[in-house]
């Protein structure tokens, strides 16, 4: 069945009465509920759409007769609202009450439909003109920061005279001086664990080879002998990059390296003995004079991963 | 001269003929709610208002804060300690990025009890999860911001959990700091990030996330018959613009409460090295940051799978839900999978929770 249409005459079983005047929609199931019937100066009355027997172009045929009319309830307007004034989603899929479709001539300029196609085409060509261009520069830019040389520089960082027992961490800290971009040179506070490491925690952590650290470009930058007692972890958790502490763990009855992070536990070799963590504590270059002076290299590695990367 | 409209009616009328505002407004204001209004749909309207008041105090904390390494911890102080209410300021922006997340979890949550993200809605639901995505990411860069150790420390580990994205995560996480550690480049990036680039995202997808709503209309409740629905319909304006300005005063009321109660205080500067400080994440990734703490998340696999995989094929599986779930059935009563899951999900968040809070008292 068609949609009733604005203006068409409303036949009753017996004669005409009258044209649509509104059109009425349900807004939840967005179709049309009743019809407005009136004209001739009578108030409309609304018939719903269970009474229309037909639609045809310009007629509405009512299933009633016209002396029944008069039942149906008389057009309250202030009880209803325009489309224009409310949202009804989808209402222009689900009515065609229009009197008729509304028409706006092409200019003849734009009938050229291949022409249209060529322009379109030429307008994402230019865009990626501009686009492509900046795309690497723009990356180089954004990136100018991100991978910058190692720094080898040796740090005195105290004396281990500070250091009284075995197989104890001791933490030191110290100043290392950054010089960043455009800011001017700045100290951070930093820190590593040192322990004088009897035979067996030395041979835990050496494995009885001497530990290389090398260069970005896998150039050697120091050795560790194995026989130094003096071993020095990077502060550095190697699960997720927080500090970690020693601390004295009653259930254990032992002291170990403990980060309050992820809960990661490490003996005294670095070795994990609970928690996440990947790889046991990061090892750093240390050499140590005749006065007990300690001299590191401040190397960072990547955390999280079970190879070491170094990254600093 | 009664009859006589008088200068601002002219204006008013000039505008209206040229803008079409009277028409612009019934419009966004007589939009139908199926069921009538309800105390359940504030949410939405709540996190705009959140949003426009976390613009408004962050452009405020703008005028003083200075994002550098040398001077952004300072610049924050000058605003608790120096500048008139400035510490009132500060801590409402710190506790209304709370209440969006609060927010945002509950409406998310009535949306999928309500069976709402179903067709029609799909992509109102998609929209809504990219805000989501930003919503913490908001949380996470303006962290970092006071550049104190709580800040620098939780930075350090949520970079590190980026880090470990297969293939890309490397990159990421050195595009992310501008570098290999934190520092001046990780905190202009944050910053920008989290001034610039992230209120430009949201309010995109915020604008796209209510035109969607709008062209698909509200689902209204997830029962009763088209004739009981009908009857109760109402309009936004005024029973649920009520309702929605109820809910906004309590929230700035709350959220206002908690800034006079429990204003933000700065740890020590922050630097590499994190002293007695135990580094934890704001408390809405606690339960994350728990998680990891699992002897099952150990290790570089582990790691992936908790930090990672497990986080990432959540949000997928919640990405895929309206394209999985295709059952038309909207009540939460007769979803028993989509109750119990949403129950396990809420519990789970709380249980990892309260044992990272629980796990404190074990550090100390």
């Amino acid at each position: 069945m068609h949609q009733p249409r604005l203006k068409s005459k409303v036949r009753c079983t017996d004669r005409e009465v009258g044209e649509i005047t509104h059109v009425i929609v349900d807004p939840l199931s967005r179709e049309v509920s009743h019809i407005v019937v009136g004209g001739n100066g009578a108030a409309g009355r609304q018939v719903p759409m269970s009474e229309v027997q037909s639609v045809a172009e310009n007629l509405v045929q009512l299933r009633s007769a016209s002396s029944a009319l008069a039942q149906f309830p008389p057009l309250k307007r202030d009880e209803f609202v325009t489309t224009h004034e409310v949202e009804i989603a989808h209402l222009e899929d689900h009515l065609h009450v229009e009197a008729g479709e509304v028409l706006v001539p092409l200019p003849s300029l734009e009938r050229n439909v291949p022409r249209r196609t060529f322009f379109t085409n030429l307008t994402h060509a230019i865009g990626a003109l501009v686009a492509l261009p900046m795309a690497f520069p723009v990356l180089k830019y954004l990136m100018k920061p991100m991978y910058s040389p190692f720094d080898n520089a040796w740090l005195k960082i105290g004396n281990v005279s500070r250091i009284k027992a075995d197989d104890v961490g001791v933490q030191f800290k110290y100043k290392k001086k950054v010089k960043e971009a455009f800011m001017p040179e700045a100290e951070v506070d930093k820190n590593v664990w040192i322990l004088k490491a009897s035979p067996a925690v030395l041979e835990d952590v050496y494995k009885g080879k001497d530990m290389e650290f090398h260069d970005q470009n896998g150039q050697l930058v120091w050795t560790n002998k194995k026989d130094v007692p003096y071993v020095v972890f990077s502060g550095k958790c190697p699960h997720l990059g927080c500090g970690y502490k020693w601390r004295k763990v009653p259930k254990l009855g032992k002291e170990i390296f403990l980060c309050p992070c992820h809960l990661s536990i490490y003996d005294p070799a670095g070795k994990v003995l609970d928690g996440p963590a990947p790889r046991p504590l990061d090892p750093l270059p240390i050499r140590v004079d005749a006065g007990g002076n300690i001299q590191i290299i401040d190397m960072e590695f990547k955390a999280g991963t079970k190879a070491q990367t170094r990254i600093v | 001269m009664s009859g006589q409209p008088n200068l601002l009616e002219k204006i008013v009328a000039f505008v209206d003929e040229r803008v079409g505002l009277k028409t612009i407004q019934a419009k966004m204001l007589n939009e139908p709610v199926p069921g009538g209004s309800r105390w359940a749909y504030v949410f939405g309207s709540v996190l705009l208002f959140i949003f426009i008041m976390q613009a408004v105090t962050g452009i405020l904390l703008m005028f003083y804060y200075v994002p550098s390494a040398d001077h952004a911890y300072a610049s924050t102080q000058y605003i608790i300690h120096e500048v008139d209410y400035g510490w009132f300021l500060l801590s409402y922006h710190f506790w209304g990025s709370s209440a969006m997340v609060v927010m945002v979890f509950a409406h998310m949550s009535q949306v999928f009890l309500w069976g709402a993200y179903k067709s029609p809605r799909e992509m109102i639901w998609l929209v809504g999860l990219a805000l989501f995505g930003i919503v913490m990411a908001f949380g996470f860069t303006g962290y970092l911001l006071p550049w104190d150790q709580r800040a620098y420390w939780a930075t350090t580990v949520g970079v590190e959990i980026m880090d470990k994205t297969p293939i890309v995560g490397d990159f990421m996480a050195r595009f992310l700091k501008g570098g290999a550690t934190p520092g001046q480049m990780t905190l202009s990036r944050f910053f920008v990030i989290h001034v610039m680039i992230l209120p430009a995202m949201l309010m995109g997808l915020a604008g796209l996330h209510i035109f969607l709503f709008r062209k698909a209309g509200p689902a209204g409740p997830f029962r009763g018959t088209a004739d009981e629905l009908k009857a109760k319909t109402d309009y936004f304006f005024p029973r649920q613009v009520w309702k929605d300005m109820v809910a906004m005063a309590a929230v700035f009321v709350t959220i206002c409460s908690l800034a006079f109660i429990e204003p933000v205080v700065l740890l020590e500067e922050a630097t590499p090295d994190p002293g007695d400080y135990h580094p934890e994440p704001e408390w809405y990734f606690l339960f994350l940051f728990q998680l990891l703490r699992l002897k099952i998340f150990s290790g570089e696999f582990g790691q992936f799978l908790g930090a990672i995989a497990i986080p990432g094929a959540f949000m997928a599986l919640l990405a895929a839900l309206p394209f999985i779930d295709r059952n038309p059935e909207r009540n939460i009563f007769k979803r028993p999978v989509a109750l119990i899951g949403w129950i396990l999900v809420m519990t789970g968040i709380l249980v990892f929770t309260v044992s990272a809070i629980i796990n404190r008292e074990f550090l100390d």
